[in-house]
């Protein structure tokens, strides 16, 4: 039985869904007993999706145009 | 070398540990004055190995290094350890030293029976494994001192003193299947080495498991890779892992060629590419100058039987024939403190091998080859565990040649599609926009100006980001001196907000509140796991691409996106718990 710093020193993988069928079984036998593990394991999955899904250092699409075009002007300029 | 530096003051100076160890500062540690933090670690590995007496005694301790001085015919380290014979006072220490030359000599060949002779002499687990870090101490000493050539220490013995005990020529050779020590614990998670090499490698490598016996010298030993290895402030980390891997597979150390095989892949180094630098690296697509460099640094594998020298390809006879030439390596452009960080390299290399020589420590995945003193030979190609994808094309390589050979208007399409992630990236770092946007163009810039250089070894986009990387950390480190991307604290994370959150957290703020919080959370973390973060979650790149990005193993790389992810899980988690309110 795997302790919890064990558990979490090792389910990046199984968070990412690409686990090794031997870990993921091995990780799952501690989740099966585990409840505070159980809410690490939902809280950083919402986690992820939440920052994956924000647009928090998005950049707007309708001012690429303008930094290609002063950014091809200085490289124009050098060449 | 460089060895002009006048003598510290012995008693208070910064190397006093090693004064405390010999007396004085050896000239070994003073011809490396131009890396002091490589000194450091020798001195603290040398503090772990020598000076703590735990279970072997200093003056045993002292027997092993005199043996392997002379084993190696090292003239400085046999005068450094050299004011009294080894000690023999028991039928047991004539076990020790008996095996500590057989290790030295004949390291491939130490088997499970050695260790059992050990053991029928009394030496418990802990007495075994300092004996053998004793050993490998010397081989590191006597590989520095071979290629720092300092002038003996006058406060040292004489090079003559000590005599060798005559051990037989080894017949078998049986490739090892089980560890020689008893002392590997399933997982071992809590331990700061552990963590270390958890967060550079993304796993615990076995020889370190069979050393969990000594924290101490775990510690040290981890410190060693942590000052030798793992900076590129001179060589490169590839021309480093190049070192280990070629001297590694000159020594037939299996174990190692093996790791530093998947350690270059993860690096981006095709796995043939070190197939050809461990057999013979003069096929490999190395610089004139890198081929030099290990022309030179091969000098220094491990004597092996003359008889087998034969079938170890580029490694020359017993002992070397011709001396390491770091004169050589400065005219063709290296400075002297990369040669001597090359040399660091090799020792380090020696030291690592014949701890795993005299471990048995088995391999963490499936070699490719085994080394053995009668061949060489290919296993059927097999999965590796820690590297879970191939390299795609690379959708940016036609505009790239067009580039390189002169089209710079084909530039402009790739600005158009690396500016949106540039800024983004460079505002995670940055934590502002508008400077992000400057770095962004001083970034395309500086690629334009360097595109041929770019060979195609990783993905444009990778590349792209790296420099990103680098120019956002160079514009930190002038807003804030004491950042960078190394400087954290690598010791455990335990989460502390342990509640339950609610069933939809995303539908309890608006759009604009949520981006607010995330992009606290996100300029909240440390840098590295900051920027793994952004590379992985937020600009969606494989985990390959960001560990290449980031010049990270693919293992590395993952252990520094969970813990970015549960830091921000920490620090999101007071906003989005369960409460009646949140689920209704």
């Amino acid at each position: 039985m795997l302790s919890c710093a064990e558990f979490l020193a090792e389910f990046g993988d199984y968070l990412d869904n690409v686990a090794e069928p031997a870990l993921r079984a091995h990780l799952e036998g501690h989740l099966h007993e585990c409840k505070t593990c159980q809410v690490i394991v939902d809280s950083t999955r919402k986690t992820i999706q939440i920052v994956t899904e924000s647009d928090s250092f998005s950049f707007p699409v309708a001012n690429v145009e303008s930094m290609v075009q002063q950014v091809m002007a200085r490289v124009r300029q050098g060449t | 070398m460089g060895h002009s530096a006048a003598k510290k003051n012995a008693a208070s100076g910064p190397y006093s540990g090693l004064a405390a160890a010999y007396g004085f500062i050896p000239n070994l540690f003073q011809a490396q004055d131009k890396l002091p933090h490589v000194v450091d670690a020798e001195e603290r590995l040398i503090q772990a190995v020598l000076v703590s007496e735990d279970s072997l005694s200093r003056s045993q301790k002292e027997s092993v290094l005199q043996c392997v001085a002379r084993a190696r015919e090292n003239a400085y380290c046999m005068a450094l350890y050299g004011q009294t014979g080894p000690i023999i006072a028991r039928e047991a220490d004539s076990t020790l030293i008996n095996f500590t030359v057989k290790l030295a000599k004949y390291g491939p060949w130490i088997s499970a029976s050695d260790l059992a002779g050990l053991r029928s002499a009394g030496f418990d687990q802990l007495a075994i494994l300092e004996a053998v870090a004793t050993a490998a101490l010397g081989q590191m000493l006597c590989t520095l001192a071979n290629g720092l050539r300092p002038p003996l220490d006058s406060e040292g013995g004489s090079p003559e003193s000590t005599v060798l005990p005559e051990v037989p020529l080894p017949l078998d050779w049986t490739e090892p299947h089980a560890p020689y020590l008893a002392a590997q614990p399933p997982l071992a998670g809590d331990l700061p080495a552990y963590a270390l090499l958890r967060e550079q490698l993304g796993f615990v490598p076995n020889l370190f498991k069979l050393q969990c016996l000594s924290s101490s010298l775990l510690e040290a030993e981890v410190g060693l890779l942590e000052s030798i290895l793992f900076p590129e402030d001179h060589l490169t980390r590839v021309q480093k892992e190049n070192i280990l891997l070629l001297l590694s597979a000159a020594n037939l150390n299996t174990y190692f060629v093996a790791v530093h095989s998947q350690v270059l892949d993860a690096l981006g180094i095709p796995i043939e590419q070190s197939d050809r630098v461990a057999e013979d690296y003069h096929q490999a697509r190395l610089s004139t100058e890198e081929v030099n460099l290990l022309d030179e640094l091969q000098k220094f594998a491990l004597p092996l039987l003359p008889s087998e020298s034969g079938t170890r390809g580029q490694t020359p006879g017993n002992a070397p024939k011709k001396p390491f030439n770091a004169e050589r390596l400065r005219q063709i452009g290296f400075t002297d403190t990369q040669v001597v960080e090359a040399v660091a390299m090799a020792a380090l290399a020696n030291f690592l091998n014949t701890l795993q020589f005299g471990l048995g420590a088995v391999p963490d995945f499936p070699p490719r080859r085994v080394f053995s003193p009668k061949d060489l030979y290919r296993f059927p190609g097999k999965a590796r565990p820690t590297c879970d994808a191939v390299l795609s094309a690379d959708p940016d390589a036609d505009l790239v040649a067009r580039v390189q050979n002169g089209e710079s208007d084909a530039f402009e399409e790739l600005v158009r599609r690396h500016t949106r992630r540039l800024v983004g990236t460079l505002g995670g770092i940055l934590g502002d926009m508008d400077e992000a946007r400057d770095a962004t163009q001083e970034v395309f810039l500086k690629a334009f100006e360097h595109m041929g250089r770019f060979q195609g070894r990783s993905k444009f986009s990778t590349w792209l980001t790296s420099i990103a990387i680098n120019t956002g950390t160079e514009i930190l480190r002038k807003r804030r001196p004491s950042e960078s991307l190394e400087e954290e604290d690598d010791t455990g994370f335990r989460p502390l907000q342990i509640q339950s959150w609610a069933k939809n957290p995303e539908q309890m703020f608006a759009a604009s509140q949520m981006d607010a919080l995330v992009r606290q959370a996100v300029l909240g973390l440390p840098q590295k796991y900051r920027v793994a973060v952004l590379l992985r979650d937020i600009n969606q790149f494989s985990t390959e691409d960001a560990a290449a990005a980031l010049n990270l193993s693919v293992p590395a790389l993952k252990a520094r996106v969970l813990r970015g992810r549960l830091m921000l899980r920490e620090s999101l988690a007071p906003h989005f718990i369960r409460s009646e309110k949140a689920d209704a």
